[in-house]
Parts: structure tokens; C-alpha cells; sequence
């Protein structure tokens, strides 16, 4: 097992993962994990299906809480705090981690009020404000252009590329500081999952971002960082340029030179 | 097939259990379509009958005057609008526990036993024969207060309405993406919030017509009624006095031996198959559009 | 290394493979033919060299087409990235190294009947040899991804440059002796030009396949021991 701590700089670390175990029930999905997350930086988890990587990505706002019987072990630092530990208040915490998933989630509502939904929760703002949180959020969604004239149609009316930036001018509309996708592009086509990966680029000023994907050629272009998982081990973590081009571990490079059994 | 060339496809055998298994889908074809024929015969004939029979008797006088003494014409108004504010009290009483429970079920307790076991009693419930929901409110509310009363009517329907709204709410929930869940959690909404604002709204078609078809259902409901309203050959509006409904008017008045009691009947039944006809078919087009997104 | 899941990718590497190893045998015979054609002045010889060139650059041309389209259509990563990019540079230098053989061949025409001592020509000689010999064992390096093979190829190559500069010293000292030697004695010294290109060609090719194997590039600073743009033979001094 090779986990190279690569910090040539010493990156500042948004999220440190530590010696993380996760259960489903009595199955051990995650072996010892220890990764950082370095800020305003693209890390992407690759691996082959059941490898672990969403599930990784579920614990890093708690996800899991929702269902039973699944629980994590170690420590999750996020501005060095545990986000693991009992008496977290999750609804803040994922106020402040936000999630963008694989299928598109309008909520049933119109196109303002998906934005406006989550602010209004959290802020007290005057009409004319919070229209200009709505129209920085689609703005920064590279959704403005495109539904400025109907902000009142329903969210399920727009095209699925439309609506994944919905849902992750959404996200950022409450202000988060770290953004995860779970497999923002798998349901789109092309031009679409071009128009998220632009975006995904430009968020990096101001996010600190993790993407899971099985796309390899999106973790490459995507990401700054790269993690391969394998049967719920992190096998390799270093900068994408070094994975995708010269990666230190035999089951890296057969995976991602296609050569998996 | 000369196409097929040598393929399997074209060979003798081949051609014989092609043949084989035209005619064996024929036979199934055909067995199919005659009892859906002979099912939806009955039915016709039991429209064709109601209009027949109802049809001649509709006038003005059904809406505005009184259910009338035997041997003299009238109308049905006092069982109309006795049904209408006993089917109304029912569903109001019935419908925020059914949606509530319901909640429940899809929300909260979806992984505990105790909703597993509640779903299984409202099961049972749902298929309860009505005359058992009237025996109970009869023992549990008419006997205690000693006298049938509209109020007691209206606690039968809504035991019959509470199942089929738990049922279709559970249901309607349950079809609701998770992700959509996943995602109002991941923007920090609470749970109840993410109910109220985001689960009720996407499954709110289908939960309004679960609704109409509990209404539907119980408002050509006798037997309930039969031990809690009684009937009333008068007008009345007070929930605590016996009140007269169109299906117990119905069953009354088509056992008499008088012809135009018959007649009546004949005409209440009309507007009772009206009404749910058109029930089903606001249920029908208030799912549609969605289900069809 | 394991097969790729789809095969086809695997055939079109072996394939682009295939085309180096070929376009490697076709440059040494090439480089080998035509220092025969100069130390004997063989016209036919020399022009069979210039012929085959045609053929190697044709070769190198679908080698670069080949790679091209293992781009566009397999995205190649890691390794297999490396070994596009690879058989792209090394093509190139090969394809390079045919055209200098050609353009020594090119002056055995252009010597045609020119008077020679076999004292002029054995020093161009023996650092064709020595090319040769670079140049083969960077090609079996390349066939057996041998890292070790190559660096010794890499490190050789100051041999070559060495025996350079004294070649251009004594090659102009030949001028200063006797202007008539000057045509014979410059087209020798651009013969040996192109011969120590041709071991420059063969240490690119070394690199490359420190990097195809290993990932990382030769960065230390490569032994330079050509010194012939900063030497110089005093008339007076001699």
C-alpha cells in the first residue's frame, strides 16, 4: 500500500481524512483511509465500481446519517474540527460542505425558489436581495444567461445539463466552502458535461472541491489531485499529472490504461 | 427469409416451433379477449340499466324537494346533502391522520418495526368488509350516546377514508427519489422542512388523488351508515340527529314495494355513479401530467 | 505488462511497435551503407542509399498517422501514453538519421571521381563505426525497455563528441597542408557532422526510453564533449 503524502508545498489542508473506517452493517467498506483534501483544489476519486469512492464522498458530510446501520470510524478534520464526532449539528455542517449528484435534483419548485430554498433557511433577506443571491448563484452557475426569462417555470422544465447546474448553483448559493460532486456528469451528454467541467474549473477560486467519477479522462482534465481507490483501499493519492501519466503503483496503471481484469 | 440464409432461423424444425408457437399465442389471444369482453359486458349492462332506469326519473325536483312519504312524489335533496356534509366530515377527519401516518411510514419510521406493523394492520383495514367499520362506531359511539346521529356517521367513513390515504401517502412518498432526499439534506435542510417543502410537493398529485378516491369510495357507502346515521325522511343538518344519505335512501327506498320510491332509488344510484365516475376521472387527469414528466 | 480489456488496443501498440523496430533496422542499414559508399566512393551504392530513404520516411509517416489515431481513439494514459509519445519521438529521430545517411550519400555523389587517400577517410570511419554501434544498442534497449542499456548509450555519447573535435582538427589541419584537399577534407567534415548527429539521434532515442520506462525525463546535463564550435588550429602555432 503506497499513500504518498505528497505536500511539496505544503498545501493548507480543508479536510483531512484519518485513519477512516466505514461499515455497511458489519461489512468493512472502507480500509484505513488518510487523504487530504488541500484548499481550493480539485481532487478527483477514481476507481472501479464498489471501490468505495462515493462511499468516501458520503462521509465527508455525513450522508451516511441518513441511513441505518452504516457508521464511520477515525476522524474526518474539517478546519480541524472532527467532523465524525457524536453532537455535530449535520444540517450546518452540510450547509457548509455542499453535495452535487449523479442524477440532476430539482426540487418540485420553481427555478427561483430551488436557489432561493436553501438561502431562506439560513438568511433573512429582503426581496431585492435576495434576487441578487439568486442571480450571483445562477450567474455562477453559468445558468443565468440561459433561464433569466423564466425564473418562475418549474426546475423540472429545463434540459438535464440545465438542471445539474441548477442543482450546483444551489449548492453554492448557501455559501459552502467545499463542494462535492458525486458523479455530476454521468447522466449528460458531452457539451453539457463540458459546460459543468468549465464551471467545476472556475468554482476552484473560491471552493475547495472533490469529484467522484468513473470517467478517467474528467478526473484528468478536472482534477489537480487524484485518488485511486481499489476494494476500499486508497491505493495512490499524488498530483493528477503524475497519476495519468506516470503513476507509482501497478493497479493504478492497469486500471487506468484500461488493463482491469 | 430467403435472407436468412443458413441461419437456425430458416430451418425445418425451427419453422415448425415458429408455427407452434403462433397458434399457442392465438388461442391465449383469444381466451383473453373474450373474458375481458364478458367482464366488461356486465358492466355496460349495469350503466345501460342505471341510465335506463335513473335517466327518466331526473328532474328538478331530485335537487330541490324532500325525500317524500310513500305514494307521493319528491326529491332527494335531504340524502344529497346529507351525503355530501357526512362525506365531507369524514374526509376532513380522515385525511390529516391518514397523511400523517402515512408520513410516518415513508419518512420517518421507514426502517422500524412499528411501521412494518401499522402497515399491515391498514392493510387489513383497507380490505375490512364496511359493515365491520359500522358494527364498531355503532358499539363505540351510538350505543354510548344513545342515539344514531350524523356525527357518527361521519367517524365510520373516516375510518374508511384513514387506509386508502395512509396507504396511497406511504405509497406516493415512497416514490419519491431518494436523491431528491439526499440532496435536501446535502443543502442542510431539516428534515421536516425537507417533508413539508420538497416530499409533499413532489408526491402531491398523487396524494390528492389518493383522496379523491378514498371520497369516491366512501360516499357510496351504506353499510356504515345504516348503524350510525340511520336515515332522516326529514331535513336536517345537525350532526347529532340521525341524517339521511343517498345510498342508505337507495337501499330504503328500492326494497319498498312502492313505485315511486323505486323510481327514486333508481335515480339516486344515477347520481351516486355520476359522481364517482367523475371522482375518478379528476384523480385521473390530476396524475397524469406529472406521472407523464 | 497484462493485456488491455479491449485487444485491438493492444494490436494497434504492437503494431506501432512493429514499425520502429522496422524503421530501426532500415536507419542502420541506411547509416551503414552509406559510410561504405564514402570509404569506397560508391556511386550506385550511395544512390541505392538515397533510394531507400524515400521508404523510411514513408514508414515514419504512418508510424506518426498510427500513434495519431491511438490518440484520438484510445486516450492512452500513463504507460501506454508514454509509449505513443515514445514511438512518435523516436520515429522522428530515426527518420532524422535516415536523412543524414542521405546526406552523406548525397556527397559521395557530389565526390564522384575525386582522388582519395584512405588516410582521410579512417578517422570518419571509425566514428561511423562507433555511431553504429550507439545506435544499435539503443535500439535493442528500445526492444528490451532497458533503462540500464540506454543510460550507457546516453553517457557514450561524449565519445563520439570527443572523437569529433579531434576529427575536425586533423581535418583541417589536412586543409592548411594542402588547399587541394580543402573540397574532399570539407565534405568529410560535414560527413562527420552528420555522423555525430546521427549519436546524437541514438542519445534522444536513449532518453526516450528512460522516459517511456520510468516516467521521468534524463535531466541531468548531458556529458558534452563536442567542442568544435569553440575550437580553432592557429596557423602561425604550427
Amino acid at each position: 500500500m503506497m499513500q504518498t503524502a505528497v505536500a511539496p508545498n505544503a498545501l493548507p489542508e480543508k479536510i483531512s481524512i484519518k485513519n477512516l473506517k466505514f461499515f455497511y452493517g458489519e461489512n468493512l467498506a472502507l480500509k484505513s483511509i488518510n487523504l487530504p483534501l488541500y484548499e481550493k483544489k480539485v481532487t478527483a476519486f477514481i476507481g472501479p465500481s464498489g471501490c468505495g469512492k462515493s462511499t468516501l464522498l458520503r462521509v465527508l458530510n455525513r450522508m451516511y446519517d441518513l441511513y441505518p446501520k452504516q457508521h464511520a470510524e477515525g476522524e474526518v478534520l474539517f478546519d480541524g474540527g472532527n467532523i465524525l464526532a457524536p453532537g455535530q449539528d449535520l444540517n450546518l455542517l452540510r450547509a457548509r460542505i455542499g453535495m452535487v449528484f449523479q442524477k440532476p435534483t430539482p426540487f418540485p419548485m420553481s427555478i427561483y425558489d430551488n436557489i432561493a430554498f436553501g438561502i431562506r433557511l439560513y438568511e433573512n433577506l429582503s426581496r431585492s436581495e435576495m434576487d441578487e443571491r439568486v442571480e450571483a448563484a445562477l450567474t455562477r452557475g453559468a445558468l443565468w444567461n440561459e433561464v433569466k426569462d423564466k425564473l418562475n417555470s418549474s426546475g423540472l422544465s429545463l434540459s438535464g445539463g440545465q438542471q445539474q447546474r441548477l442543482c450546483i448553483a444551489r449548492s453554492i448559493a448557501v455559501r459552502p466552502e467545499v463542494v462535492l460532486f458525486d458523479e455530476p456528469c454521468s447522466a449528460l451528454d458531452p457539451i453539457s458535461t463540458s459546460k459543468i467541467e468549465e464551471l467545476i474549473d472556475e468554482l476552484t477560486a473560491d471552493y475547495t472541491i472533490a469529484i467522484v467519477t468513473h470517467n478517467m479522462q474528467q478526473a484528468a482534465r478536472v482534477s489537480d489531485y487524484t485518488a485511486f481507490m481499489y476494494l476500499g483501499e486508497l491505493i495512490e493519492f499524488d498530483e493528477t499529472s503524475k497519476i495519468f501519466t506516470a503513476p507509482g503503483d501497478k493497479r493504478t496503471q492497469d486500471y487506468i490504461t484500461g488493463r482491469f481484469g | 427469409m430467403a435472407s436468412l440464409g443458413n441461419s437456425a432461423v430458416s430451418s425445418p424444425t425451427a419453422q415448425s416451433l415458429y408455427r407452434r408457437r403462433r397458434r399457442g399465442n392465438g388461442i391465449l389471444l383469444s381466451l383473453s379477449f373474450a373474458a375481458t369482453i364478458f367482464g366488461l359486458a356486465w358492466l355496460f349492462l349495469i350503466l345501460a340499466a342505471l341510465l335506463w332506469q335513473g335517466f327518466s326519473g331526473l328532474s328538478p325536483a331530485i335537487f330541490t324537494e324532500m325525500t317524500p312519504p310513500p305514494g307521493e312524489g319528491g326529491g332527494l335533496l335531504n340524502a344529497i346533502v346529507g351525503s355530501l356534509i357526512m362525506t365531507v366530515a369524514g374526509v376532513v377527519i380522515g385525511t390529516p391522520i391518514g397523511i400523517l401516518a402515512g408520513t410516518y411510514m415513508a419518512e420517518y419510521g421507514r426502517h422500524n418495526q412499528l411501521s412494518n406493523v401499522v402497515r399491515f394492520i391498514n392493510d387489513i383495514l383497507l380490505a375490512a368488509p364496511s359493515i365491520v367499520i359500522g358494527l364498531f362506531v355503532y358499539e363505540v359511539v351510538v350505543a354510548p350516546m344513545g342515539h344514531f346521529s350524523a356525527f357518527a356517521g361521519s367517524i365510520a367513513l373516516a375510518i374508511l377514508v384513514i387506509p386508502v390515504v395512509v396507504r396511497t401517502t406511504e405509497d406516493m412518498l415512497n416514490l419519491v427519489p431518494n436523491t431528491l432526499r439526499e440532496a435536501s439534506a446535502a443543502l442542510g435542510l431539516p428534515r421536516s422542512v425537507m417533508i413539508r417543502k420538497v416530499a409533499y410537493r413532489a408526491a402531491m398529485s398523487g396524494i390528492v388523488t389518493g383522496v379523491l378516491l378514498a371520497i369516491a369510495r366512501v360516499s357510496g357507502e351504506t353499510a356504515p351508515l345504516l348503524f350510525t346515521a340511520l336515515n332522516n325522511q326529514f331535513w336536517s343538518t345537525d350532526p347529532n340527529a340521525p341524517m339521511s344519505s343517498l345510498p342508505v335512501t337507495i337501499f330504503q327506498f328500492a326494497l319498498s314495494p312502492y313505485p315511486e320510491w323505486q323510481k327514486l332509488a333508481w335515480t339516486g344510484a344515477l347520481l351516486i355513479t355520476v359522481a364517482v365516475l367523475a371522482l375518478n376521472i379528476v384523480a385521473r387527469t390530476f396524475l397524469s401530467p406529472r406521472t407523464s414528466k | 505488462m497484462s493485456e488491455h480489456i479491449v485487444t485491438r488496443y493492444d494490436d494497434e501498440l504492437k503494431d506501432v511497435q512493429r514499425r520502429i523496430a522496422e524503421m530501426g533496422g532500415m536507419a542502420e542499414r541506411l547509416v551503414d551503407l552509406s559510410v561504405r559508399a564514402l570509404t569506397r566512393l560508391d556511386t550506385t551504392m550511395a544512390n541505392s542509399v538515397i533510394a531507400d530513404d524515400r521508404r523510411l520516411d514513408q514508414v515514419q509517416r504512418e508510424c506518426e498517422e498510427l500513434a495519431i489515431m491511438i490518440i484520438a481513439r484510445r486516450q492512452p494514459m500513463a504507460l501506454d501514453l508514454r509509449e505513443v509519445i515514445g514511438a512518435m519521438r523516436i520515429s522522428n529521430d530515426l527518420e532524422r538519421i535516415g536523412d543524414l545517411a542521405k546526406n552523406i550519400a548525397k556527397r559521395v555523389l557530389a565526390l564522384d571521381g575525386q582522388f582519395q587517400s584512405k588516410r582521410f577517410i579512417t578517422g570518419v570511419e571509425h566514428m561511423a563505426e562507433l555511431s553504429l554501434a550507439q545506435l544499435k544498442d539503443v535500439l535493442d534497449a528500445y526492444a528490451a525497455r532497458d533503462v540500464n542499456q540506454a543510460f550507457e548509450v546516453w553517457r557514450r555519447d561524449a565519445d563520439i563528441d570527443s572523437m569529433y573535435t579531434s576529427l575536425f582538427r586533423e581535418l583541417l589541419t589536412y586543409m592548411m597542408e594542402d588547399p587541394r584537399n580543402i573540397t574532399l577534407c570539407t565534405h568529410l567534415l560535414f560527413c562527420a557532422k552528420n555522423i555525430e548527429r546521427i549519436g546524437d539521434h541514438a542519445t534522444n532515442i536513449a532518453e526516450t526510453v528512460h522516459y517511456v520506462v520510468t516516467g521521468e525525463a534524463l535531466t541531468q546535463d548531458r556529458p558534452k564533449q563536442d567542442e568544435s564550435s569553440v575550437t580553432s588550429v592557429s596557423y602561425e602555432t604550427r
